[in-house]
């Protein structure tokens, strides 16, 4: 074949692509006969009303001399690992707001950081392409630097965020700006499988965040700036299981729902969206109208314990709390007393759901309880 | 050497340089590229035929949400205590909580023991230890603004405020005029921030509030570019330290 006959070939396909697309897109918009807010309107179903002190900051964690961009919650003993600028990883112990450790890191551009299941370990990947793991009972060395214990490098590009495979310490599934993301077994420091990349079927530009289902681990969603969610099974590499469209920015930010059978993004676009794995419908929208022209973006986000609150950290300083069946904002934490003075750019809830840290580029990290006699939900 | 023009000695003059073109190689590397991609797309063509075929037979969203609401809370009944705490926390008018012991009742489970528990009996990872720095009892020093060139090696792994120089025994009699973290007592514990539990009187001093982060310093900044030896420290203090690098706990 020659080249001009493959260039024609090429065009053709994509122009199928590109069809095929549309129709599909234009199917499933009309099965979208409602959203959860209208059933739930419907079943007559009431928002959640907070009070001024239901949710208050208890805490505010200082230290990072540089913008914090990460956080993780361990599974339990309420630690923090957060990952900052200023190039190095803080442990916190939430419920005394003491230091355990601080980690200077071989490369400073950090992006994401997170606990391993046991809490013994911290990882962390940014722009040096790799994902760095250190053990917290290590000794430290000379210099009273705690030693990197594995360096996972294959990344072509970035590192954008990390995560542990629920009850597996030794593999963890990371995002890249080299449009892949990769499972990597930590004791081989080998990846066993890459999701997506030049010759697969996957992302099409940077991923910016991966989330593994709580209830399947073999499960994970990926967030891209190509402005699609996609999900994946980590049996099967070769392709998504299934890509979801609707955004209209890059999508920084995704989140398992509690039950997995959903889950949740956030995006450039300043719209959260809750979509269903199983048929790939986008059952709801959550935006706020803005008065200002410029829409801030949607930084991070996570679900309480049953669901039915959504938080969403925006780079305006706002963190949203959003009653996820009426898609109502009940509380947004920037307006409360002690907030972030800057950009959220990363949120937790603890593995009890009874606390929620945020992280800001006002170098503070705050965590936020129930105040009143709310049951925690 | 030039041959003048029209004139010679009959030595045959060399034709003009005409340099060829290089060879067309066969763009193999391009062409193969270019195959995979078409591979790749018509890859994508046959899974979006099989997307359009099953989204056919999809039910719409409001079949969807006629399902069991998943939104329901739930009780958890993990974390149970830590859940307590949490909000017992947030309903202090008051969020100085030097007093609180998050878990003297129990053996504690954090890396570095509670920053009040005077009953938590190991130190750990000194460099760290937030609990002599939040001691209530440490002493506090009345002259020194700066506890941090301290060089008293009061034996405990804690470089906590134990200068010499820096605080003198109220109490003359207690033998012990400059240093209390020379304290001899034979129950003291290795940290001297438990000289609350020392029987020597002159140990039981309380920290007042700091008023100034210099003032609860404890470690000289190692950092060579710092050009003083002030660090910032103070978990809830708010000044920092003059050289961005110098961080430590």
């Amino acid at each position: 074949m020659s080249v001009s006959e493959l260039k024609e070939r090429h065009v053709a396909a994509s122009e199928t692509v590109n069809n095929l697309r549309e129709r599909l897109k234009q199917k499933r918009l009309l099965l979208l006969d409602t959203d959860v807010a209208g059933y739930a309107r419907s079943q007559g179903r009431t928002p959640i009303t907070f009070g001024p002190t239901d949710l208050v900051c208890c805490r505010t964690l200082q230290g990072h001399t540089g913008k914090v961009y990460s956080l993780d919650w361990t599974t339990e003993r309420n630690r923090i690992v957060s990952a900052s600028q200023d190039g190095r990883l803080i442990v916190w112990n939430a419920l005394t707001s003491q230091k355990t450790h601080a980690i200077k890191l071989p490369c400073a551009w950090v992006m994401t950081c997170a606990f391993s299941p046991s809490g013994q370990s911290v990882a962390c990947g940014g722009l040096d392409s790799v994902c760095s793991i250190f053990n917290l009972n290590s000794p430290t060395e000379r210099d009273g630097n705690l030693p990197v214990a594995k360096m996972l490098s294959g990344h072509k590009g970035y590192v954008s965020c990390c995560q542990y495979v629920p009850d597996e310490d030794t593999h963890l599934i990371t995002s890249s700006g080299d449009q892949t993301c990769v499972l990597w077994d930590i004791s081989t420091g080998l990846r066993t499988s890459v999701f997506g990349g030049e010759f697969q079927s996957g992302h099409t530009a940077d991923v910016l965040s991966v989330s593994i289902s709580g209830s399947n681990s073999r499960m994970f969603v990926s967030g891209s700036c190509d402005a699609t969610a996609r999900l994946w099974d980590t049996r099967v590499a070769s392709r998504a299981v299934r890509t979801f469209h609707g955004h209209e920015g890059d999508v920084n930010t995704v989140k398992f729902f509690p039950d997995g059978n959903r889950f949740g993004t956030g995006s450039d676009d300043g719209t959260c969206r809750l979509y269903d794995i199983r048929t790939g419908h986008q059952l709801q929208v959550y935006y706020q109208q803005h008065g200002d022209n410029e829409v801030p973006t949607v930084t991070s986000i996570a679900f309480s314990i049953s669901g039915r609150l959504l938080f969403a950290g925006y780079s305006n300083g706002d963190c949203y709390v959003w009653d996820t069946l009426l898609a109502k904002v009940v509380l947004n934490l920037g307006s409360l007393q002690n907030s972030h003075e800057g950009r959220i750019s990363c949120l937790g809830l603890s593995a009890d759901g009874s606390a929620l840290c945020t992280g800001s580029w006002d170098t503070n990290l705050k965590i936020w309880a129930f105040g009143g006699h709310r049951r925690v939900i | 050497m030039a041959v003048p023009p029209g004139g010679g000695s009959g030595v045959p003059s060399l034709p003009p340089p005409c340099p060829k073109s290089p060879p067309e190689y066969p763009d193999l590397y391009g062409k193969r590229r270019g195959m995979a991609k078409v591979q790749l797309l018509e890859r994508e063509i046959g899974f979006l035929e099989e997307e359009v075929k099953s989204v056919q037979a999809l039910q719409p969203a409001s079949k969807c949400c006629k399902e069991p609401d998943p939104l329901i809370p739930t009780k958890h009944k993990k974390h149970r205590r830590s859940c307590r705490f949490w909000k017992w926390l947030c309903g202090l008018p008051c969020f100085s909580l030097s007093w609180i012991c998050c878990c003297c009742h129990s053996q504690c489970s954090c890396q570095v023991k509670c920053p009040q528990c005077p009953r938590c009996s190991d130190c750990l990872k000194c460099p760290q230890c937030p609990r002599c720095f939040q001691c209530p009892k440490c002493p506090k020093c009345p002259k020194c603004p700066r506890c941090c060139d301290c060089n008293c090696d009061c034996g405990c792994h804690c470089n906590i405020c134990s200068c010499k120089s820096c605080f003198s025994c109220p109490r003359v009699k207690c033998g012990w005029p400059q240093c209390c973290c020379s304290c001899a007592c034979p129950s003291l514990p290795s940290c001297c921030c438990r000289k609350i539990s020392c029987s020597w009187k002159c140990c039981s001093f309380r920290l007042p509030s700091c008023p100034d982060c210099s003032s609860c310093c404890r470690w000289g900044c190692s950092c060579p570019k710092c050009p003083k030896p002030k660090v910032r420290l103070c978990c809830s203090c708010k000044q920092l330290c003059c050289n961005p690098c110098c961080l430590f706990f």
